[in-house]
């Protein structure tokens, strides 16, 4: 099966490390030209240099805080200049978790929903004058099911799976895919379930055996359906929410 | 996943002010890598020379000073087999006695670790037999019934006590070195955080099934973090660490607030962190630096914003605003001390059982503006069996490890400690302690007398 991607301009926000950093890996080694970003300018070009290794298409980045609007729209501009148009768009950086004050929900609100909706706003019209493209939002299985705590990242992350859903209506007509994809637990060496069986194993076992499949999962299956619903082997689909969990979250999905 | 970083912690190269806590590394010593008997943690002959050589010839922790703050106020410890009775005289000045009626050897008051107050004498629940504060007969019933009269001694038998830190101590041996002596460099060392400010907050003792050394070990050495509390590698540095000895006592300094150089970085400030952030009355969600910064950050923050909260950190350096200076007290007070707690153990051998001990457990804390004196309750002493009572996950951790340790000990399959060199102070305190077995640390006096 072809994907379709060769030749396609992705543009990924915060890609340097953990899930987003495959979704970049992967779509870079099925051709397509990808550009990313970091508030790091070094963990950028660290991450551009690692990439181009393995890369089929073009690799770029730039330093962002995707916080900052005027900076946020200048590095989208800036990228779709340098690739010539926006093809895909996957808006991954995130505030993460946390329960410590009121700043968490603000955080929350002003990375992943204002850093998804206006790179969405400001990518639109580039997807529009080619006459199409896809957006996949990354929300979590924290969203749809009880997770942890009530944290403001599992309930700013379900906005996303509702705004992706809405967008995709008011957008189908330019032949703008929008979808979201939702990861349950996934391992990764230096990453939150890493900190987790390092400092307590056992809830770590149990929670690999709450997974139909055994286990957590891995950034590279989560990168791959990330790649997929982006990808023209998707064409058909829009308004999903892709649950990527190895059977971890119960609910059915109707 | 396993991985062992390059990792430099960044250290205070110099006392703040001339009342601040030393900070350069004391000569590392050079001891013979040989392996330590474990007969030392199992044997009953051990025991008894340790009794003989040691408990009785060294200063020992009593209670804290304002647990009997008014004269007349009183309180039991017991060492072993001694039963020691601590009373605050009329001038405030301290006596230590042993709490044993000189008639038939009842014990004079009753129920250890519970400070009485304002008593104006002692009396024996037996016979009556009465004593004043400062120990002197004060009424024997039926005085005339005793032809050879009152026990020549005059009253209870009185042992050496002072005052240091806050703390109340005493020893067996008539004849001990002055208390200051005895402490060497700690004063100086601990006096810039002023115990005397913190509160009591917990209070209460454990009996363990391991040897009373056992337990000392546990709390001798880092090596054990990354087996025994994986947690705390999102926490503290297990591997650079500072560890100094000197002539009887001595410490190491533990960065907190750091990652161990065993993991590496997640992408959010690791839950520990975040603890040692809001502590210090940082909001963890307002830090955007990176995790390798925090520290610095948290120090920073707290030489800020300390004053406001109450807390005078004025003579302690920056490290000593995140980390554990942690002191072992020779023989059996571990104090784990930062800028705004103290917990303090104090470990009790059994009185015949070298397989058995008590872990006497105290935290203490640095007030701050919204501590209300009026509202504040002191905790009341509770003694426990091992597993009655949590100590909190940390020490929870090492109390499971004891008793199976002390099991292990005892195997023909075991002949004893294998140590390496991040256990230097476990070395250092076996040689304090075979030094006053050989009687290298005994006095003038007791040698003559002996």
């Amino acid at each position: 099966m072809d994907l379709g991607l060769r030749g396609k301009n992705v543009l990924i926000t915060g890609a340097t490390q953990g899930i987003g950093r495959r979704v970049a890996n992967l779509f870079s080694e099925e051709g397509a030209n990808v550009a990313i970003c970091s508030r790091s300018p070094e963990s950028v070009n660290r991450a551009i240099k690692e990439m181009r290794v393995l890369a089929d298409g073009k690799v770029t980045g730039a330093a962002c805080n995707i916080k900052n609007k005027e900076e946020y729209e200048a590095w989208i501009e800036a990228m779709a200049g340098e690739l010539g148009g926006v093809d895909v768009f996957i808006p991954n950086v995130s505030a993460g978790g946390g329960m410590d004050s009121e700043k968490n929900w603000w955080k929350n609100f002003e990375i992943d929903v204002l850093g998804t909706v206006r790179g969405c706003e400001a990518i639109i019209p580039h997807m529009e004058k080619r006459g199409g493209g896809a957006i996949t939002m990354i929300s979590t299985t924290a969203a749809i099911e009880t997770f942890m705590a009530p944290q403001a990242y599992n309930a700013m992350k379900a906005a996303l799976i509702t705004y992706a859903k809405q967008l995709s209506q008011a957008h189908g007509d330019k032949g703008i895919r929008i979808n979201s994809v939702s990861p349950g637990p996934i391992y990764f060496d230096g990453g939150a379930w890493d900190m987790i069986k390092t400092s307590n194993e056992k809830f770590y076992e149990r929670t690999e055996k709450t997974h139909a499949l055994g286990r957590l999962g891995t950034p590279e299956e989560v990168a791959s359906c990330i790649v997929f619903l982006s990808s023209a082997a998707a064409s058909w689909v829009t308004g999903v929410n892709l649950v990527v969990d190895g059977g971890y979250t119960k609910r059915v999905q109707f | 996943m396993k991985v062992r970083r390059t990792q430099k912690i960044r250290r205070a190269t110099e006392r703040r002010g001339p009342a601040g806590t030393p900070v350069e590394p004391a000569p590392r010593p050079n001891f013979p890598n040989d392996l330590i008997p474990k007969q030392r943690y199992t044997s009953r002959e051990y025991m008894t020379r340790e009794w003989e050589a040691m408990w009785t010839k060294v200063w020992l922790l009593g209670c804290r000073e304002d647990d009997i703050p008014n004269p007349g106020d009183h309180i039991v410890t017991e060492i072993g087999r001694e039963s020691i009775l601590l009373v605050r005289q009329p001038d405030r000045s301290l006596r230590a006695f042993h709490n044993v009626c000189l008639h038939r050897g009842n014990l004079l008051v009753h129920g250890a670790h519970r400070p009485k107050e304002g008593a104006e004498g002692f009396r024996c629940r037996y016979h009556n037999w009465q004593y004043r504060l400062d120990g002197r007969f004060e009424d024997i019933p039926d005085l005339e019934t005793f032809p050879q009269g009152a026990p020549a001694c005059g009253g209870l038998k009185r042992l050496p006590c002072d005052v240091w830190g806050s703390f109340v101590w005493f020893s067996l041996d008539p004849d001990v070195e002055p208390l200051r002596d005895y402490l060497g460099i700690i004063p100086e060392h601990l006096d810039p955080y002023h115990f005397e400010r913190m509160v009591l907050k917990e209070w209460k003792t454990v009996e363990w099934d391991c040897n009373w050394k056992a337990s000392v070990d546990a709390f001798n050495e880092s090596y054990h973090v990354q087996g025994t509390h994986p947690q705390l590698l999102y926490y503290l540095d297990d591997l650079d660490i500072q560890i100094d000895c000197y002539e009887r006592h001595t410490r190491y300094l533990i960065a907190f607030g750091v990652l161990s150089p065993r993991v590496i970085s997640p992408s959010e400030i690791p839950p520990p962190i975040k603890v040692v952030m809001r502590d210090a009355g940082m909001d963890p969600a307002s830090y955007e630096g990176s995790v390798y910064d925090a520290r610095e950050a948290i120090q920073k923050f707290k030489r800020k914003h300390g004053p406001a909260q109450g807390k005078d950190y004025s003579e302690l350096n920056d490290d000593q605003l995140t980390d554990d200076y942690n002191y072992l007290i020779f023989p059996n007070v571990t104090m784990n001390v930062h800028a705004d707690d103290l917990m303090m153990f104090r470990q009790r051998p059994h009185p015949d059982d070298p397989g058995k001990m008590f872990f006497d457990y105290w935290m203490f804390e640095l007030p701050d503006v919204d501590f209300d004196a009026e509202e504040y309750e002191r905790p009341v002493h509770r003694q426990y069996r091992h597993g009655e009572t949590s100590l909190g996950l940390v020490i929870n951790q090492d109390a499971y490890n004891l008793p199976f340790v002390q099991k292990g000990m005892n195997s023909e399959g075991y002949d004893g400690l294998w140590l390496g060199d991040q256990e230097l102070r476990i070395r250092h305190f076996h040689k304090t302690l075979e030094d006053y077995l050989s009687g290298a640390y005994a006095r003038g006096k007791t040698k003559v007398g002996a």
